[in-house]
């Protein structure tokens, strides 16, 4: 059967926005491919999270997994390979988050599946898998096919594919994992929140962001000043806090916070896919980088290419003279 | 504590590089006037690994498979620290992880190691795919994104980093296999002496057939059909003229907007 | 590296902290060390930095990012070995430089300065810039490459990438070619005079640059260098190796005085104005040159010379020095040098300050526009002022 399987990734008793955007896409290819979607999930609870699924997939397999509160690599591995040799679906598709990543691979040796990652664009035609990937800074697009498999697993790159919630369809198969009594080689301790910094950039409605491109710390208070004369907060892509010029909270991104500000200035920053999902929402998105090329000025409304050090001080004189 | 850790040498395509073009094949880019440099994500697994055994003692090996002008990046690993390098000879253009990790395993069992390192991902292709396959393929536990790690007593204690600045903790048993995420650590400069004086150390170089892999073995199961070019800055508009000029045309858009 | 191995670990403790590094010959300010300027902490004098260092070296003081800081916002002005009144003196910035070089070894090394050495190392040039843009400040001009032409006209990676010293790259073109000079450049075969890479600590990268780029003059016939800036000219004059080939190195300013002195070069268009002259370090306090520039600024008509309070040996480095200009430890406040200097070329009443380094130019430009003097003072480099006094051609 060439069917397809998506697998649900949760966390606090919530299905991920990814496998949401998954299951969209899921559901699109098997209109397209004219076969049946399965959604699969891993869980203590799972009365909470199939019927959700439901809305989607034609058979959500609902694993019952006695201490597995949410999406951890190792017991969704150990869950899922007998799943995926039983029902041999044609395509598996989970997102490429930081749980896909953690899974996707080696539960690809694991069942001996190939594995393409972080795909922009997924087709099945005729059986056949092809996926488009951005690679080199996301300045090249790369074409892939799968060779003759039986199994193919696909990661999806998160915020990128729309989400459509379907009407309640699917049938909810239950299926109760055996309690594994071996001693874990990789014991899950928890979870750790990121520190509350004094500045939520998140409720900033004005945010100047400051990148690689800014080349040193003693460069910010060029920012500083620009957002000090458009009533705005600083924020960052995630190099400038490995440099230690600005602490996690001012961090944009997906290891960062989630912003939907009016207005979001980026400067220096080259908008890398992992910045960008950060800012999906904004308004108004403005980059000054030097790099005509870079992706940034592809989700930009204006740009200015051009020596930002040179640049960012004009515009705060001429926003202050406007100001008078 | 011995620890292994693997290296990928890439172009330097970022942004203030020159601009990228599709060669003649249409499956490779243009590498003539691009300069290569070690893979970012693995400096900070490399300084990770030299850190620790500046703590706990030991080896490091550091490994890669690719070909001869690795050796530069291998030499550079010799010149943070590490204590011997190996390198598998094997033709870069071998895109699909599964080979490569298959590869890479093969050695890697060949040498004693209790902790495993690989960078999250490669700057050029990003498939953040070869760590955790090699952990499978070698049985042992692995951990991806790492951002932060204590080892003590046979036991790595990790942070994975997701999404929102959230961290998942875990307690992996060793022999186990990390991936590591940017901003774990500062990695530490390499002066030109030192890798000069690197060439001292042992880098030795290994044929798959000597590694008991056949070219068989390693066929791709993922193929690249071709690469074409993302289209530049199509939805900006850009505002022209001098810096003073743009600056000008900025501040009246920002102030018509009534966002200020 | 202990102490006892430094190379200067018999004198460094002999600096008994009488602060003279701190001040002009004539006193009037205290601030004439660039980073004690800006900081006005003991640590960021002369003295205090000798003293840091032979402490780190001595295992009292571990290495951080400050410390590393502090001895890296040593902008190499000389300012220090010019006024130390012990007999070390000349030794001082080589003391700074080789604790630097320990630090590089060690690994241990602000971010910025890893960037710096990186990117040289790389693409030949701090900014990180592709080699295959080197060249094109040219584009426009019709200056040749260079075949065998008497001068080799070495522009260096401010004069190359930078697009306000670009303008100065291009200016001195315009001259040499008014003045009948026969000369090419190597443009994007052009790479990094590595002076600011040694005085940075990374001696390694530093021979290897001196020797690639001695073995290309010798293998393109090179006999007579001119350089845009004092960097590359004291570089090659003072520290390049010589192998078995003979060149001669000048500052443009000293080219420009030999062809204005043997009438080669017209400059009666003349240029009316009142300007005051900012001795880069590299060319006055390190190599001693304070006369040719003004010699040059003296016989164009029009030019009415001031001077600043503290010029020639006394003056006051634009903080540029010392990788600065990209690493910029010493920017960020009304103190940073090269504010204060905006501010002495102001007082002088001139309207234009003359400057004869890329890397001075593009310091002091900021700085004027940081001061919100722009209105009243020009920052220009002299190839600009002279590519201003001379005629158009056909005159």
């Amino acid at each position: 059967m060439a069917d397809i399987l998506v697998v649900a990734e949760h966390r606090n008793g919530n299905l991920a926005d990814v496998s949401l955007e998954m299951l969209s896409e899921g559901r699109r290819i098997a209109g397209q491919a004219r076969c049946e979607l399965l959604a699969v999930v891993v869980s203590k609870d799972v009365t909470a999270l199939a019927p959700r699924l439901a809305r989607w997939a034609d058979t959500v397999l609902a694993v019952k997994a006695e201490k597995l509160d949410h999406s951890l690599a190792e017991p969704y591995q150990k869950a899922l390979a007998p799943v995926i040799r039983e029902r041999k679906p044609k395509l598996v598709l989970l997102g490429h988050s930081s749980f896909g990543m953690d899974l996707a691979p080696a539960l690809a040796v694991d069942v001996g599946a190939p594995l393409a990652s972080d795909c922009t664009s997924i087709a099945m035609e005729n059986g056949a898998i092809t996926v488009m990937r951005a690679i080199y800074n996301g300045k090249v697009n790369a074409l892939y096919s799968f060779a003759r498999c039986e199994t193919a697993i696909v990661t999806g790159r998160p915020g990128l594919f729309a989400v459509e919630e379907g009407q309640e369809r699917g049938t909810i198969e239950e299926i109760n994992l055996p309690v594994d009594e071996k001693v874990e080689r990789k014991r899950f301790e928890g979870y750790s929140e990121p520190e509350v910094s004094e500045v939520d950039i998140t409720k900033a409605d004005v945010l100047v962001a400051v990148g690689r491109g800014m080349k040193e710390k003693g460069n910010l208070q060029l920012a500083e000043e620009l957002a000090g004369v458009l009533g705005g907060v600083l924020a960052c892509s995630r190099p400038v806090v490995d440099y230690g010029w600005l602490p996690p909270g001012h961090q944009v991104g997906l290891s960062g916070k989630t912003v939907k500000p009016k207005l979001y200035i980026a400067l220096g920053i080259s908008g890398a896919f992992q910045h960008m999902v950060g800012i999906r929402g904004s308004k108004a998105i403005i980059a000054i980088n030097k790099d005509e090329k870079a992706p940034i000025f592809t989700d930009a409304q204006y740009g200015i290419v051009g020596d930002l050090l040179q640049i960012v001080p004009m515009l705060v004189k001429k926003m202050s003279e406007l100001k008078r | 504590m011995d620890i292994v850790v693997a290296v990928k040498q890439v172009p330097d395509t970022s942004e203030v590089v020159d601009v990228i073009k599709i060669d003649a094949s249409g499956k490779d880019i243009e590498r003539g006037t691009l300069v290569s440099k070690i893979n970012e994500w693995d400096e900070y697994a490399l300084e990770e690994a030299l850190q620790w055994k500046q703590k706990l003692g030991g080896t490091v090996t550091a490994v890669a498979a690719g070909p001869g002008e690795w050796d530069d990046t291998l030499r550079r690993a010799l010149a943070m620290g590490a204590d011997r390098a190996v390198r598998v000879d094997e033709d870069a253009t071998v895109i699909d992880c599964s080979a490569v990790a298959r590869t890479l395993a093969a050695l890697i069992r060949r040498l004693p190691y209790d902790l495993v390192v690989f960078g999250a991902q490669s700057e050029d292709f990003g498939s953040a795919q070869l760590g955790p396959m090699v952990a499978e393929m070698l049985g042992i536990p692995h951990a991806a994104l790492v951002i932060r790690l204590q080892v003590e007593e046979g036991e790595a204690h990790v942070e994975r980093e997701l999404e929102g600045g959230t961290r998942e903790l875990y307690t992996l048993r060793l022999p186990a296999l990390l991936t590591i995420q940017t901003g774990i650590n500062r990695p530490r400069y390499v002066s030109f002496a030192s890798v000069r004086k690197a060439r001292e150390k042992e880098l030795s170089v290994m044929s798959l057939d000597e590694l008991g892999l056949s070219p068989e073995a390693l066929t791709p199961a993922v193929e690249l059909d071709r690469l074409e070019l993302v289209p530049a800055g199509k939805r900006a508009q850009l505002l022209s003229g001098s810096a003073e000029e743009a600056a000008a045309k900025l501040a009246e858009i920002l102030r018509d907007s009534g966002v200020i | 590296m202990a102490l006892t191995e430094y190379k200067y670990s018999d004198v460094i403790h002999r600096c008994f902290r009488c602060g003279y590094c701190k001040f002009p010959t004539s006193f009037v300010e205290v601030n004439n060390c660039p980073a004690y300027a800006r900081y006005r902490l003991e640590s960021y004098s002369t003295g205090g930095r000798l003293w840091l260092i032979r402490a780190w070296l001595n295992d009292e003081l571990d290495w951080s990012e400050h410390l590393g800081e502090i001895v890296y916002s040593c902008a190499a002005c000389k300012n220090c070995a010019e006024q130390c009144p012990l007999p070390f003196s000349g030794d001082i910035v080589d003391m700074i430089v080789a604790a630097k070089g320990e630090m590089v070894e060690r690994g241990s090394i602000p971010s910025a300065v890893k960037e710096f050495l990186e990117n040289v190392d790389r693409q030949g040039n701090p900014y990180g810039t592709a080699r295959s843009k080197r060249g094109e400040w040219m584009e426009g001009t019709d200056i040749e490459e260079y075949r065998g032409q008497e001068f080799l006209y070495y522009v260096g990676c401010v004069g190359s990438y930078d697009t306000r010293a670009q303008q100065a790259a291009r200016a001195l073109g315009r001259v040499l070619q008014k003045g009948g000079v026969s000369f090419g450049v190597l443009g994007n075969k052009e790479n990094c005079d590595g002076n600011d890479v040694g005085k940075l600590g990374e001696a390694g990268l530093f021979e290897a640059l001196a020797e690639e780029n001695v073995r290309q003059f010798k293998d393109l016939g090179v006999r007579r260098i001119v350089t845009l800036s004092p960097h590359a000219f004291n570089a090659i004059k003072n520290d390049y190796p010589r192998l078995d080939s003979a060149f001669e190195v000048l500052h443009y300013t000293q080219l420009l005085r030999d062809l204005v002195r043997a009438r080669k070069l017209d400059v009666s268009s003349g240029f009316n104005a009142k300007l005051t002259y900012h001795d880069p370090c590299f060319l006055g306090r390190w190599n001693m040159e304070y006369e040719a520039p003004r010699e040059v600024l003296r016989t164009i008509p029009g030019v009415e010379l001031v001077e600043m309070e503290r010029h020639r040996a006394d003056a006051l480095c634009c903080g540029g020095g010392g990788g600065n200009f990209y690493t910029d430890f010493l920017g960020g406040s009304e103190d940073s040098p090269s504010r204060i200097r905006a501010r002495d070329a102001c007082a002088t009443g001139a309207s234009v300050v003359a400057t004869a380094c890329p890397n001075c130019l593009t310091m002091l430009e900021d700085a004027v526009k940081a001061e919100g003097l722009d209105d009243r003072l020009k920052v220009m480099d002299i190839s600009e002022i002279v590519s201003e006094a001379c005629p158009p051609k056909g005159n």
